[in-house]
């Protein structure tokens, strides 16, 4: 299960920063909130780097499929990728209703991704590689930077 | 929970098909309202033809219009299930769900042994159709989500329903003979309210609450086992009616049950990580704490014994129920997936969650629903408030129908006369 761990632990870190920045706009406090925005970005999207470079090539090469599962959450990510350069565009303008009203889709967006992940993806990768290749997998994505 | 060779949307219903059943459901919801100020109170209180007439327009017009709905969107995407030529399907269902209904309140109401007949293998048939559809692709999945076994019971509790509703219709037109017509009248309503409704929204409840309102996880125990047990219990519920035994403990246990799920529902609620308390938050609590009323009244009733009053609060407090929980799901997903489909298909300038339906309009929902209610409540003890209160259920609906259609027409608009990037 380690897989699942590591990278279940990176989605709940996304979470927290998440909720950290819709609480600064919330307040009012924009300065707090771009600060935070942009560690919830940047984890954000390393988390996606270390999946697009690492786990998913291992796992395509181990089931031979490129055109399933990580291929839908391929394209998730870019819509995620997308809604992330609004969000800053709205944060940077300090727009209270349409950072919220962003901030709404991404989290739907978001979680429903990465309950797809954590129920199945992660958990099949666990489930069918090797222990070594594992092992290997996590600690190349653990140097993994943006 | 993926789906070979393609975007779990795409084996979605074009979301204009999905709006469909929405708006059908709140068109119900208003037939509903405007029934309940022509019968008036003296009709609703004592007259039996024009209270299944009520319960239907409510439990297949309403709820199972909005259900099939968030199924045929759902199903793809939390359950990895394709249902293929969705819009085909969907749209067949829905005319045989609508013109079932009308055949089924027209039958009630003049009595033509016929159109029993007609009635039961249009509705009957047309709803059979359609939760055999899903429950067929529900069995194949190899990889179940948390929401997704639960799902299929429900499918399966309400397909049970639906076939002693059948039963129900048919002796009642004389087809078949009605030796069982009370046990199975009381099996029908049971697995409707509880093995459908509830456990459905138990189910779903199990993905959705986590994913909208970023909450700690369900116990696993309870997301497991729970839609289970409540179903098994059900069954067996049935067999003790059927054989002319005492259904107390059964009852006692699915009240608990229910009971202990609103409790967790609530304390996750309470756990989220979001600050926002949005009004579908504030939909989610009413309708735990609306589901707890039922069953502690249900567990009066069946220890102790509720007069008429009491009974009548339990019945629409588990209506309130289910409604608070399908008004903060519209709220939440017609937004969403008129932004997401939309940005899919790449127009540039897709409308915002909060374009489409501001959360100021869904609280403004809020005070109208819980308004509804508490007249509602008033209405069991001083029947004067009868016809505000059916006023209110005609507001409330007028309400939601308002703003799905200015969805409809905001989804429209963008695809006519915005750009659109190719990807
Ligand atoms: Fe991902
Ligand atoms: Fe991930």
């Amino acid at each position: 299960m380690i897989i699942s761990e590591y990278m279940r632990n990176e989605h709940r870190e996304c979470d927290e920063l998440f909720a950290d920045t819709e609480k600064s706009v919330i307040d009012g406090d924009f300065t707090k909130a771009e600060e935070q925005f942009l560690l919830f970005a940047d984890k954000t999207l390393t988390h996606f780097k270390k999946e697009e470079e690492s786990l998913f090539p291992t796992f395509e090469e181990l089931t031979g499929n490129t055109e399933g599962p990580t291929r839908v959450m391929r394209f998730e990510h870019e819509q995620v990728r997308g809604l992330l350069g609004k969000m800053a565009e709205s944060v940077e303008n300090k727009e209270t209703d349409a950072y919220l009203s962003l901030a709404e889709s991404m989290m739907i967006l978001l979680q429903q991704h990465n309950m797809k992940e954590e129920q199945m993806l992660y958990a099949m990768c666990d489930r069918m590689m090797p222990q070594e290749i594992k092992e290997k997998t996590l600690s190349t994505m653990k140097v993994i930077e943006l | 929970m993926f789906n070979q060779g393609g975007l779990s949307l795409e084996q979605a219903p074009p979301f204009l098909v999905v709006l469909r059943f929405f708006i059908t459901a709140t068109t119900f919801g208003l037939l509903l309202g405007i029934s309940l100020l022509a019968y008036g109170s003296e009709l609703f209180y004592i007259d039996y033809t024009t209270q299944i007439t009520l319960i239907h327009i409510l439990a297949i017009g309403v709820m199972a219009s909005f259900m099939f709905g968030a199924l045929f969107q759902m199903l793809p995407v939390i359950a990895g299930v394709v249902i293929q030529t969705p819009t085909k399907k969907a749209m067949l269902i829905l005319a045989l769900l609508t013109t079932g209904l009308i055949t089924q309140l027209l039958t009630f109401n003049s009595n033509i042994s016929l159109l029993y007949a007609v009635s039961a293998f249009l509705l009957g048939g047309g709803l059979l159709h359609a939760t055999t559809i899903m429950i067929r692709r529900l069995v194949k999945i190899a990889d179940h989500s948390t929401s997704s076994k639960g799902m299929l019971l429900a499918l399966i509790g309400f397909s049970l329903a639906i076939l002693l509703g059948i039963y129900l219709l048919l002796s009642l037109g004389g087809y078949v003979d009605a030796t069982f017509l009370i046990q199975a009248k009381e099996a029908h309503y049971s697995f409707a309210l509880f093995g459908w409704v509830a456990l459905l929204i138990v189910s779903i409840s199990f993905q959705v609450v986590e994913m909208f309102y970023v909450t700690p996880k369900y116990p696993t125990l309870l997301s497991n086992y729970l839609p289970l047990t409540l179903f098994s219990l059900l069954v067996l519920k049935t067999v003790l009616i059927f054989s002319s035994i005492n259904t107390q403990m059964v009852d006692g246990l699915l009240a608990i049950l229910f009971i202990i799920y609103a409790g967790f529902t609530l304390h996750r609620l309470y756990k989220r990580k979001r600050p926002t308390s949005d009004a579908t938050v504030w939909f989610w609590r009413l309708g735990m704490g609306l589901l707890i009323i039922t069953m502690l009244l249900f567990l009066a009733d069946t220890t102790v014994g509720t007069d008429a009053s009491l009974k009548f609060v339990s019945y629409f407090t588990f209506i309130g129920f289910a409604l608070s929980i399908v008004f903060a799901m519209m709220y939440k997903i017609v937004p969403f997936l008129t932004w997401f489909h939309l940005s899919n298909q790449g127009y540039i300038e897709a409308p915002m969650m909060h374009e489409v339906i501001h959360p100021k309009k869904a609280k403004n929902h809020f005070a109208i629903h819980v308004t509804t209610l508490l007249l509602w409540g008033l209405t069991a003890f001083f029947s004067q408030f009868y016809i505000l209160a059916s006023l209110m259920v005609i507001i409330s609906f007028g309400w939601l129908l308002y703003h799905l259609i200015y969805a409809m027409k905001k989804y429209n608009h963008t695809q006519k006369h915005t750009k659109k990037m190719e990807w």
